[in-house]
């Protein structure tokens, strides 16, 4: 039965480079066409959008009757998404793979993924709690990890956006990645901690983990912040 | 005017009847009239298993994929619960459908 994965894997790497159309690329990682690595870009009219997504694709010995192993190598800000692993909550992947499934529609449905997140059945629980509970917010910080992770560009941004003036000013610097907007925190929430003598990095987790965003800031209580900073 | 008949060479073509003869199977992704990943000989020796949900797979390529979902099998294509046609069933529900 091997022969008939690697015949298989073989005819579907060369449909994915001739199809120049679907924007999907596949690469080879070492000699084995077992070990890829695909490439989208993020779908439009969403804040992955402006993008270039890379996964890690591993094709098990079972396949195509065991499902394809996929994450993500590009960091991802998506409910269904491991924003430390790049692990993939998606129903194909697991429960739901059937052997018609292909490298490529694998990948196309990954890029839907992006477009329609499943928060109640998520992989990130602290990402899922920000987008459930400020969805404008979650978008802002989706678009950042799209343009310090992604290769995303200023154009991909909607005029529109609700625009955090010093993140811009910053990045116009040249200075990459600010912990605080990674987070998906406000910059001036922050600080308004750190200026009671607290360290940054503790700030950040603490408001992290208490979804200190949007709307949801409105419930937290200043001393609810402060007792977890002291550790009480 | 009579003709003699030295010699003749007969030639004879066969493909599945399947809805689409250029189509492939979804699972091993060679062509129906082709063989699975498997296999050397097509036709008889690498036939194909027709579903009553009207989708049609090598046998051998269907038949893994049950084993492995023996308890809940289901037509890899539309996912509805797999049940074998017999060819002529398979016939008259496609020609019912056009």
């Amino acid at each position: 039965m091997s022969e008939a994965r690697l015949r298989r894997v073989n005819k579907e790497i060369a449909d994915c480079q001739n199809d120049k159309a679907s924007g999907i690329l596949i690469a080879l990682v070492d000699d084995s066409p077992f070990h890829l690595v695909g490439t989208f870009p993020g779908p439009e009219n969403s804040p992955y959008e402006g993008g270039n997504f890379d996964v890690d694709i591993v094709v098990p010995d079972g396949y195509p009757f065991q499902p394809i192993k996929m994450k993500f190598i590009t960091k991802v800000y998506h409910p269904n998404v491991s924003s430390q692993s790049g692990a993939i909550c998606l129903d194909i992947l697991k429960d739901q793979w059937t052997p018609i499934l292909t490298l490529k529609s694998t990948l196309m449905s990954l890029r839907s993924l992006l477009c329609s997140p499943e928060p109640n059945d998520p992989q990130d629980a602290e990402v899922a709690k920000h987008y459930l509970s400020d969805r404008a917010d979650f978008e802002r910080t989706a678009r950042y990890w799209t343009e310090i992770y992604a290769n995303g560009s200023e154009s991909a941004r909607p005029p529109n956006a609700d625009d955090d003036a010093a993140a811009l000013a910053r990045r116009k610097k040249g200075v990459k990645e600010d912990p605080a907007l990674v987070a998906g925190l406000k910059l001036e929430h922050v600080e308004q901690f750190v200026n009671m003598g607290f360290e940054r990095n503790a700030v950040i987790d603490v408001l992290k983990r208490l979804n200190y965003r949007g709307a949801n800031v409105r419930n937290v209580t200043d001393d609810r912040v402060v007792n977890e900073l002291l550790g009480i | 005017m009579k003709v003699k008949l030295k010699s003749f060479t007969p030639v004879a073509y066969w493909h599945w009847d399947t809805r689409d003869p250029d189509d492939v199977c979804g699972i091993c992704q060679n062509q129906f009239d082709g063989v699975c990943g498997t296999c050397k000989e097509p036709g008889d020796g690498c036939p194909l298993l027709f579903g009553k949900c009207t989708h049609e797979f090598h046998l051998h390529c269907i038949m893994q994929w049950l084993e492995q979902h023996s308890r809940k099998p289901l037509c890899p294509l539309c996912k509805r619960p797999w049940e074998e046609a017999t060819a002529e069933k398979y016939q008259e529900e496609t020609a019912a459908q056009q």
